[in-house]
Parts: structure tokens; C-alpha cells; sequence
């Protein structure tokens, strides 16, 4: 058998094991209203699985030899920060219910979030200064415009049905989702390409 | 654009991963390029050229 295909799979099963155990968690705190202490807690587990999904992934990425310097930094990079992001969210939720913050504190608080998605700006940043390998820079930044393209366009059309009040209001941190799914799509596309 | 780069390769019996070595490269940035899949940068072009001891023009040719 095709030693990529092998060396493949277990990111896929890791990778779904994630998004079932994360959403799944999720629904069921909303469905018995969990307080936030201990909705955060029964999503640790599936949070951690994060760390076996992204080895997974570069076992993957070795094996097509594709694995530069580069992307192991940005994948333990990526990891700091999607456990930052849950980490802030929960202390900024909690909080401001728990003290019932206004003012400063309120602003402090509702900014801790985004400090994690701004250092993933950062490290996407820092990947394309330090790739030396510029077939694989190149792969990125197609799939990084790719992704800016579907934002562009999802965001487009959702404010103008906004404005008419044909859908609800989306707050704007929605930019990131949209955009990793754009990425996550052009990576896709880049390994459709190559076969 | 053309290249001579699998021939090349395989008469010094390299194998994609020897070369991705040699070039400092992955082993799909050498993949890429021989099957034309991925025109090299002219600095990645010289490296390669020096690698073989060759002119460039040697190596890589118009076309499709």
C-alpha cells in the first residue's frame, strides 16, 4: 500500500476526533447549561487531542516530503495559540460574569481572545519570512489568498443580506473561521493539483 | 518550461530525496520541478545549475 495513504489516515481520524469531541462537548454544555468552569473542563480532553492531531499531521507531511523547519515551527506555533485562544476565552467569560465587569476591566477582558488570533497573524507572518523552501512558500501563500478571496466574498455578501435584515448579525471575529476554512480548502486544492 | 533535471538526477544516481538535500530544498520542491509542475526562482535555478556543473540554458529549456 502506498506508504503516503498510511501515513495519511491518521490525520483524518485524529482531525475528525477533534471537531466531533470539540462541537460535541460544546452542544452538550449548551444542552444541560453548564456553568463556564465546568463547560471548559469536558472540553479539555477533546482540546488535547489537538497534540496527536498535529503530530499526526507532520508524520504526514514528512512522508511526501513536504516537513520543512519552517512548518514545524508554525505547527508548534499553532498549537500555543489554539490553547492560548480557549485558555483567554474561558478566563474572559468567566470573568466578566464572575466580577461582573464594566469599564476597564470589561475592556480588558473582551480583548483577551483576540491576543491568540493576533499571534496567529504573527506566526502566519513569521512562516513566510522564515520558509526557505519556496515551492512550499509558494503552496502557502496560494492557499492564504484563496482564503482571503472566500472571506472577501462570504463577508461581502453576508453584510449586504445584513443590511437588507435577510440574516442575523455575525459578529466580525467570524473573519477567522471563514478564513481557515478558505485555507484549510486551498491546501485542498494544492494537493488535488499535485496528483 | 522544460527541464533535464530526472535525467540528470538518475545519471548520478540520485535518488529525489539525495538531490532535495543537495539543493536544500524538499523533497516535493525537486518532485515539483521535474515533472514542470513548479518553474524554479533564477536563484534556485543557479543552485541547481552549479549542483551539475552546468549553464543554466543546459538545464532548462522553453516550452512546455
Amino acid at each position: 500500500m502506498d506508504s503516503t495513504l498510511v501515513s495519511r489516515r491518521p490525520v483524518w481520524l485524529w482531525g475528525a476526533a477533534f471537531f466531533i469531541g470539540m462541537f460535541g462537548t460544546g452542544f452538550l454544555a449548551r444542552w444541560f447549561d453548564l456553568p463556564s468552569i465546568p463547560s471548559a473542563l469536558v472540553m479539555i480532553p477533546p482540546m488535547l487531542l489537538l497534540i496527536p492531531f498535529v503530530r499526526a499531521t507532520e508524520r504526514a507531511q514528512a512522508a511526501c516530503g513536504a516537513l520543512s523547519p519552517a512548518t514545524q515551527r508554525y505547527n508548534r506555533r499553532g498549537l500555543a495559540w489554539s490553547f492560548a485562544y480557549v485558555l483567554l476565552l474561558f478566563v474572559a467569560v468567566a470573568g466578566s460574569r464572575a466580577l461582573d465587569a464594566h469599564g476597564p476591566l470589561l475592556w480588558l477582558l473582551a480583548v483577551l481572545p483576540a491576543l491568540p488570533i493576533l499571534y496567529l497573524v504573527w506566526a502566519m507572518a513569521r512562516y513566510l519570512i522564515e520558509e526557505q523552501d519556496e515551492y512550499l512558500r509558494m503552496k502557502v501563500v496560494n492557499a492564504a489568498l484563496s482564503a482571503t478571496g472566500l472571506l472577501l466574498a462570504v463577508a461581502t455578501v453576508w453584510g449586504f443580506l445584513e443590511t437588507f435584515e435577510l440574516v442575523p448579525h455575525v459578529p466580525s471575529w467570524a473573519a477567522v473561521p471563514v478564513w481557515a476554512i478558505g485555507l484549510a480548502l486551498g491546501t485542498f486544492v494544492n494537493r488535488w493539483s499535485e496528483k | 518550461m522544460k527541464n533535464r533535471l530526472k535525467v540528470l538526477r538518475a545519471e548520478r544516481g540520485w535518488s529525489q530525496q539525495d538531490l532535495a538535500e543537495r539543493l536544500e530544498v524538499s523533497r516535493q520542491s525537486v518532485n515539483a520541478i521535474e515533472t514542470g509542475r513548479y518553474d524554479p526562482s533564477l536563484p534556485l535555478a543557479f543552485r541547481i545549475a552549479d549542483l551539475f556543473g552546468m549553464a543554466i540554458e543546459d538545464i532548462f529549456q522553453r516550452g512546455e
